[in-house]
């Protein structure tokens, strides 16, 4: 990933939601995308050049545009409508995102469209996020790595959030994941941790 | 068995038929496909090339992105097209009008008693409606026309509230009934849609708008909200507070079924209303 004084930046035609631009980069901020969030708490983290993606809940297509920028091709599912909208403008100037208007839930309506990949980014504001990913699985080649932003607070909202976070790392291991990371997004996010993963088989 | 992808059909001996080349039929075609998992082998472009479906790798992902794109659209287009879509959007368009009248009414007094030092709103108990018309005929000045804006708005707002009511008799036949035309568009809204609004349980209706009283009591025990926006409907705020909870958990018991009607079926059903209603004066008791 590429890093301007201190900042993570994307290479990629700027102003898709209003984010500054240094030196000709897009700056990626760690307060707005979890993504970031992440490489900024784990300088180890790296997001390969010419990456094939499966991005689940792309969103508006804020953090989705900065992951497009560094992979090949990013198949970005969203279920809500309304950011599905946002999603396909930021789509039609980045040819590389695959929209697909699905629930994530269901990949056997998406599945025809998806070849394997080498990451699977989940971003889901789900009550069974581990299943959701679990269920996606199939979509990652061999070896391929999971990036799961953990939403504690959809999952419930009163209970511990390490207690969420391990409860999920199990059903993660019990679906066939080997799990390497687990840790809480603060200071830049509350009640998020991102779990990193790869596929075993 | 035959693989299905959104480029073509590949059969089990190598044979494969290219998806149709015309964008409409090769999008009706995508959204007929579902894949069991367990089966599912990932696509590849090579095998796309090979079937005359892509030149190349590069022509595989342009036209897997315009099929896409047209897919996704078509959905977000069915999504928010629909009668039950614009009513939600007219509530909150009505709500956005009683916000912006409560707000200018309030720094409209502010500013007036300036003038009349004199004026309080403490016993007089004027509703805005009444309030505005009374300070534009007695304010000066530039306050005047900032008055007149106000019961511009004012009329708007009760035509909009007269289109609601209009529409969600279309909409919600039987929840209008049951709750009156506001209501019930304001549930709708509330819920985002009539195919979300009808599958909400009873107790999920009782409860709909009173999200901060039920989180509160899910995270640290406070007692449980006893209605939400049912509330405004004037059988759970005449009843006896004693029989509020009661007459709200009947109500929205009915008005699950009502909705379920409204969303299926799509008419009045005056059988239905009438037990209903009994049932719920009955609650009252």
């Amino acid at each position: 990933m590429i890093w301007r004084d201190g900042a993570l930046v994307s290479p990629g035609p700027g102003g898709v939601y209003g984010e500054r631009v240094r030196g000709g980069y897009r700056v990626w901020d760690p307060r707005r995308s979890k993504f970031a969030a992440l490489a900024h708490l784990d300088r180890g983290f790296d997001l390969e050049d010419g990456s094939r993606i499966l991005y689940l809940g792309a969103a508006n297509g804020t953090t989705v545009s900065h992951v497009a920028d560094y992979a090949e091709v990013v198949y970005a599912v969203e279920f809500a409508p309304r950011p599905m909208q946002d999603l396909l403008a930021v789509a039609r100037r980045r040819p590389n995102i695959i929209p697909i208007l699905a629930d994530a839930n269901r990949p056997e309506l998406y599945a025809h469209l998806l070849e394997a990949v080498d990451l699977l980014v989940q971003d889901v504001a789900q009550p069974h996020q581990a299943a959701i990913a679990v269920r996606n699985r199939p979509f990652l080649a061999p070896g391929g790595r999971l990036v799961l932003m953990l939403k504690a607070r959809s999952i419930d909202q009163a209970r511990p959030l390490e207690e969420v976070g391990a409860e999920a790392v199990e059903a993660l291991e019990a679906g066939g994941y080997a799990v390497d990371s687990s840790r809480p997004l603060l200071p830049y996010h509350r009640d998020h941790i991102a779990i990193q993963a790869r596929r075993e088989d | 068995m035959t693989r299905r992808y959104w480029w073509g059909d590949l059969g089990d001996h190598g044979g494969c038929t290219p998806a149709p080349s015309d964008d409409g039929a090769a999008i009706e075609r995508l959204a007929s496909i579902e894949t069991p998992m367990a089966r599912w082998t990932p696509s590849s472009w090579e095998e796309a090339v090979a079937c005359g479906a892509a030149t190349d790798r590069a022509d595989y992902l342009a036209s897997l992105h315009r099929l896409a794109s047209r897919l996704a659209a078509a959905r977000v287009a069915d999504a928010l097209r629909g009668p039950d879509i614009e009513l939600a959007r007219m509530v909150r368009a009505l709500d956005g009008f009683d916000e912006a009248i409560n707000l200018l009414t309030e720094r409209a007094v502010e500013w007036y008693s300036t003038q009349d030092p004199g004026f309080t709103r403490k016993f007089s108990h004027l509703p805005s409606r009444r309030l505005v018309p009374l300070l534009a005929a007695r304010a000066r000045g530039p306050l005047r026309p900032f008055l007149a804006e106000i019961e511009g708005l004012a009329e708007s707002r009760a035509a909009l509230a007269r289109e609601v009511t209009r529409a969600a008799a279309r909409v919600l036949p039987n929840a209008s009934a049951l709750v009156g035309g506001l209501v019930a568009a304001r549930l709708l809204a509330a819920a985002g849609s009539l195919d979300a609004l009808a599958r909400l349980p009873g107790s999920g209706l009782q409860v709909l708008g009173a999200r901060t009283a039920l989180f509160s009591h899910i995270r640290t025990g406070t007692p449980p909200p006893k209605h939400g926006l049912i509330f405004q409907h004037r059988r759970v705020h005449g009843a006896p507070p004693a029989v509020r909870g009661r007459v709200a958990r009947v109500l929205a018991s009915r008005l699950a079924i009502a909705v379920r009607i409204d969303r299926y079926r799509g008419e009045l059903d005056p059988v239905f209303i009438e037990a209903a209603n009994a049932r719920i004066d009955g609650a009252a008791g």
